[in-house]
């Protein structure tokens, strides 16, 4: 397998080795894989929760959207660079994980929910905010959203279990 | 209870012991403790970020606490008990561990300062002067029982 060999070298490099034998390097990027959650998953929830009026009920849903969503792509930014050097660290078992390839899975699965919003509800949430009922559809999309990144911190937590 | 009592219970309970043993049982009430984590610090930093003015700034401060200081309790209070089911199958371990007891030194101190100090500050009419200094405080307290609490696993 051509991808497994290339994780084989990816992890033997210096950089790769330097990362997992540090004792202070490799849990502090862990750690801040962890806190990153706050500033990505924490405020996508936010606005998910205000989807299914569970917060925020009382505000627009385009105002919670404009003032949440942008300020988790920072987030999402370190929580992928954190992510990146957790796998070149240790790539050939991470690659081998059933739980990480699951978690991969589900994490384009949320993009494609994302995309889904923007492309379906979005060009049309200046009507339907105004009447204040948000459309079945773009509910669905924030419950599905909830469920995938709960199932996403389950499976990254599971898996290191098995490396 | 003391903890030796605490000791002698939990290795003697049946119940812990099916914690213990179950292959799954542990990372799944992980998974609990980081999903109460995500609404802690997710709530704290949209606070700090607005008391920084770095950004949620179209909110009003009360709009704000009205929804996310119950949102924060009942994370807490998630992490807080899954934490304590991830501890008592093993105290032995956690007990001897200094990440563990650096961790919780620093979540004592997170909990007094956010529901003394914290909470005055974002339920006050304008936030005062010192809201900056508070917000960072609050920060860094909160990180830190992140990066102590992962650092568990690697730190004896």
């Amino acid at each position: 397998m051509p991808f497994l060999s290339w994780c084989h070298w990816l992890q033997n490099t210096p950089f790769a080795a330097g990362i997992r034998q540090s004792d202070l390097l490799f849990p502090l990027i862990e750690g801040s894989h962890i806190i990153s959650l706050s500033l990505s998953v924490g405020l996508i929830l936010l606005f998910d929760l205000r989807l299914l009026r569970l917060a925020f009920a009382a505000e627009p849903v385009s105002r919670i959207m404009e003032q949440f969503v942008p300020l988790s792509l920072p987030g999402f930014a370190a929580m992928f660079a954190t992510g990146l050097l957790l796998f070149i660290a240790q790539a050939e078992k991470v690659y081998q994980n059933s739980f990480f390839r699951f978690k991969l899975a589900l994490l384009v699965l949320a993009g494609l929910n994302a995309l889904l919003y923007q492309v379906k509800f979005y060009p049309k949430m200046a009507e339907w905010d105004k009447s204040g009922v948000v459309p079945w559809g773009a509910r669905l999309s924030g419950a599905l959203s909830l469920v995938i990144w709960a199932c996403v911190i389950a499976l990254g937590r599971t898996m290191a279990y098995e490396l | 209870m003391s903890l030796q009592q605490i000791w002698e219970w939990s290795y003697s309970s049946k119940t812990i012991d099916i914690l213990r043993n179950a292959k799954y049982a542990i990372p799944l009430i992980q998974s609990f403790h980081l999903f109460g984590l995500t609404l802690v610090l997710g709530s704290t930093v949209v606070f700090n970020l607005r008391l920084l003015g770095l950004g949620v700034n179209r909110l009003s401060m009360p709009a704000i606490t009205s929804q996310l200081w119950r949102l924060m309790v009942g994370g807490l209070l998630l992490s807080v008990t899954t934490g304590i089911l991830v501890f008592l199958p093993d105290p032995a371990r956690y007990a001897a561990n200094t990440a563990f007891k650096t961790k919780l030194v620093i979540l004592l101190a997170a909990i007094l300062f956010h529901f003394t100090v914290f909470r005055k500050v974002v339920r006050a009419d304008k936030p005062p002067r010192r809201a900056a200094m508070v917000a960072a405080v609050s920060l860094t307290l909160w990180f830190c029982v992140g990066w102590a609490g992962r650092a568990i696993a690697f730190l004896g």
